[in-house]
């Protein structure tokens, strides 16, 4: 209980370090909510379940359409900002709501324990986005806190730190370079941006919740997985069981099985899976709904693009995966269009390996930046019998390695004068 | 019982290994960017002087102590740094003053004109002064003081922090400098050769605003302060550098203020003639700093100046000093 108490004050306190209007919203989410559930198990009525979740959907549907510039008229007398985190606790609030009328769960009696579902910091900002019912479960689980937690939570820690400023630093240099150097970089350089920033977004975002997880671990709670190894996958759809799978779980649970799912007429279901990932698109902004859709078809295409070569697979989903991410590098949809045709049709790949140094990496940086993907790749491709042997390491190893990565990041990390550490790109949606 | 001793060893030989990569990868200023290095070569010097020199590049490019030795017996130190600034100056005596109480203390007033708006207020200038200070209430002060907006305290107590970028920049130097240091100067003072005289300079243009901040007032005053409590006589003084110019109305500031704290004043560039200073061959860098023929000759005047007015012990025949004027007099042939 102390434990609990000492987590919502704690989140709280950050909380309100982002500003009283942070504050006040998602407050505002919080009781619209906890009181509509409260109604909601009462008299199960949809209006109720409507009204609460249209309050709150319209909140982060604004803030996505002011993201996107499109309330320039607005964005001329008001200076507003996204509350912090709105994306993922919108979604909470409204999953708790839909099974508390679905008769998953009851209604939460205790406030302390709903806003502590909301505020736990560690999750606020990147996900995962959890369930209530998960989170209730590892709140109420009398947790001591244990050497063993609390290397294993430090070890986590420090492997998505790794990921954050050793790759994703890097990488994100590499991509400034080409995004802002104008016209000339264009063909291989696009597709070298392309392909970085699958990294990057990669190490960026795993590497953010490989932090929010050993947090929590350290803490004695348990989060759900967010990533199963995405780049692996052999085809879009199976990318999405392995990408942002909290956010994949939570579309598919309370978008798409709820528009009919695939228990319906082909064309149906085509249509479901498009607005799904329309959905998709939106939620991660308003300029990202042509993403979105182009996710949809590949994931209708299923197996379509499929060959008997596994790696094959692979890459080719990788590339396709990678082409998609242009709308997140080049924030303007024509523009990342006109990119990812350059690919085809600017032949420019000597340029690239003669100018490979001046795109803000050193060799050795190329090098680094390299090798830990590579080490990232290996992991991931041996991800469930590497997490079985870390178990069964003794704390002289598990120091050994904890201490190794720690000094690779003091050493390697993209920190400090003259470089700038980015925010989470996740925390940005 | 024995797996916590040796996690604690593992642990321990971890924290060496950050000690190590700690020293490897701050910059030595051995045999480059020496100016770094310089607050540091005083603390194993013999602290027996009887003049310190505090201020920016002006002091350690322009006084040669072992020439106010050889001239005038007089033992002096320059704890002078790149762009040492006048709160940087003021921590500096004081670190001084735990050391030696000296008789008299110069301060080259040149930095009375950069406050910490200034522009001129750099961390990698900061560096070079502050990096290499022994621990002591002084440094944390600096540190406090000097920080820009980018900077963190943290980065100055693990350079590791600030420097973990030069991985792939290490060189010989790193290296062998690893936990040796050598003398890049003789008393603070470096040694250039080089001739570049002057052929043009700047335009000289009207400033908007001449009055040297509150802020920059209230350093000096401290240091005045400092001095009179301790008994040492305060010398201000201007080094005779052409540019950035030294415009008329700073030097009727610091005259004025002279007078009303009656401290000692000399702006000497209004000695250059007398000293024998030529412009065209005594400096390396076209009249901001002198060169080594050029500090020897103001260097001569002012340690007379000093022997004329202020009561200055000649210590010609000191053992030590004679051993290193033999060397200061080998390196500059």
């Amino acid at each position: 209980m102390i434990r609990n108490v000492l987590i919502l004050l704690v989140s709280i306190v950050v909380y309100l370090n982002f500003g009283i209007t942070n504050f006040l919203f998602i407050l505002f989410s919080i009781l619209t909510t906890y009181i509509a559930a409260k109604f909601l198990e009462k008299r199960s009525k949809k209006i109720i379940l409507t009204i609460a979740i249209e309050i709150n959907a319209f909140i982060l549907i604004f803030f996505k359409l002011y993201g996107a510039n499109l309330f320039p008229s607005l964005e001329e007398n008001w200076n507003l900002v996204a509350p912090m985190g709105v994306s993922y606790y919108t979604l909470q609030v409204i999953s708790y709501l839909v099974d508390v009328y679905k008769g998953k769960y009851k209604a939460e009696n205790n406030f302390f324990y709903y806003c502590l579902y909301i505020f736990y910091i560690p999750h606020l900002f990147i996900g995962p986005i959890s369930r209530y019912e998960d989170m209730k479960k590892q709140f109420l689980t009398p947790t001591k806190i244990s050497f063993t937690n609390l290397y294993n939570g430090a070890l986590r820690f420090a492997w998505g730190l790794l990921k954050k400023l050793v790759i994703a630093g890097r990488a994100s240099i590499v991509i400034a370079t080409i995004t802002q150097g104008g016209e000339i970089y264009q063909g291989a350089y696009a597709l070298l941006a392309m392909l970085l920033y699958s990294i990057q977004l990669y190490t960026d975002f795993s590497g953010g919740i490989d932090m929010v997880m050993g947090v929590s671990k350290m803490l004695g709670i348990e989060l759900q997985e967010n990533f199963d190894s995405p780049y692996y996958a052999q085809t879009i759809k199976e990318f999405w069981r392995r990408w942002h799978i909290s956010l994949s779980s939570w579309l598919r649970d309370y978008i798409y099985i709820p528009l009919g799912g695939s228990r319906c007429s082909k064309i149906r279901k085509v249509v479901n899976t498009l607005i799904t990932f329309l959905v998709s698109g939106f939620w991660h902004g308003a300029n990202y709904l042509l993403w979105g859709i182009l996710h949809g078809i590949f994931v209708l295409l299923g197996d379509t693009l499929k060959t008997k070569w596994k790696w094959l697979n692979r890459g080719i989903t990788f590339v396709l995966v990678s082409f998609l991410w242009s709308f997140f590098i080049w924030s303007n949809t024509g523009e990342a269009v006109r990119m990812m045709g350059s690919v085809f049709t600017t032949w420019n790949i000597v340029d690239l390996g003669n100018n490979i140094l001046n795109l803000g990496l050193t060799f050795a940086d190329w090098v680094v930046l390299l090798v830990f993907t590579l080490v990232l790749f290996v992991f991931d491709g041996n991800k469930s019998k590497i997490i079985q042997k870390v178990k069964k390491w003794s704390p002289e190893v598990k120091t050994i390695i904890l201490c190794s990565i720690l000094l690779c990041i003091f050493i390697l990390g993209i920190y400090g004068i003259g470089f700038q550490v980015d925010d989470f790109i996740y925390s940005k949606f | 019982m024995k797996t916590k001793l040796r996690v604690i060893t593992i642990v321990i030989i971890f924290l060496l290994l950050f000690i190590f990569f700690n020293r490897l990868l701050q910059p030595k200023y051995m045999d480059t960017l020496v100016e770094g290095s310089m607050i540091s070569q005083y603390y194993h010097e013999p602290k027996d002087h009887e003049v310190v020199f505090i201020g920016d590049c002006e002091v350690y490019a322009n006084f040669s102590p072992m020439v106010m030795y050889e001239k005038e017996g007089i033992k002096a130190y320059v704890r002078g740094s790149s762009q040492q600034l006048i709160w940087q100056s003021y921590q500096i005596l004081k670190e001084t003053l735990h050391y030696e109480i000296p008789k008299i203390v110069v301060f080259n007033v040149n930095s009375m004109r950069y406050d910490k708006n200034s522009k001129e207020v750099s961390e990698a200038y900061n560096r070079l002064t502050i990096d290499n200070m022994k621990w002591s209430q002084e440094k944390i002060d600096i540190i406090q003081d000097s920080m820009t907006e980018d900077e963190t305290f943290l980065s100055y107590v693990f350079p590791i922090l600030r420097y973990h970028s030069r991985y792939d920049e290490l060189t010989a130097e790193d290296f062998e400098y690893l936990w040796k240091r050598k003398d890049n100067t003789y008393n603070g003072f470096l040694i250039n050769k080089n001739i570049k005289g002057v052929t043009s300079l700047p335009i000289q243009r009207r400033l908007a605003e001449y009055q040297f901040s509150e802020e920059c007032y209230q350093y000096l005053d401290k240091i005045t302060n400092l001095c009179r409590e301790n008994n040492i006589q305060l010398v201000l003084i201007k080094a005779p550098s052409l540019y950035p110019y030294w415009y008329d109305e700073y030097d009727e500031q610091i005259r004025n203020y002279a007078n009303e704290h009656d401290v000692d004043y000399y702006n000497l560039k209004n000695y250059v003639d007398e000293i024998g200073i030529d412009y065209s061959v005594d400096t390396y860098d076209g009249g901001l700093h002198l060169n080594l023929t050029g500090a020897t000759k103001l260097s001569e005047f002012f340690a007379n100046l000093l022997k004329k007015n202020y009561d200055l012990t000649d210590y010609k025949g000191d053992e030590i000093y004679e051993e290193k004027l033999k060397e200061y007099k080998e390196t500059i042939q």
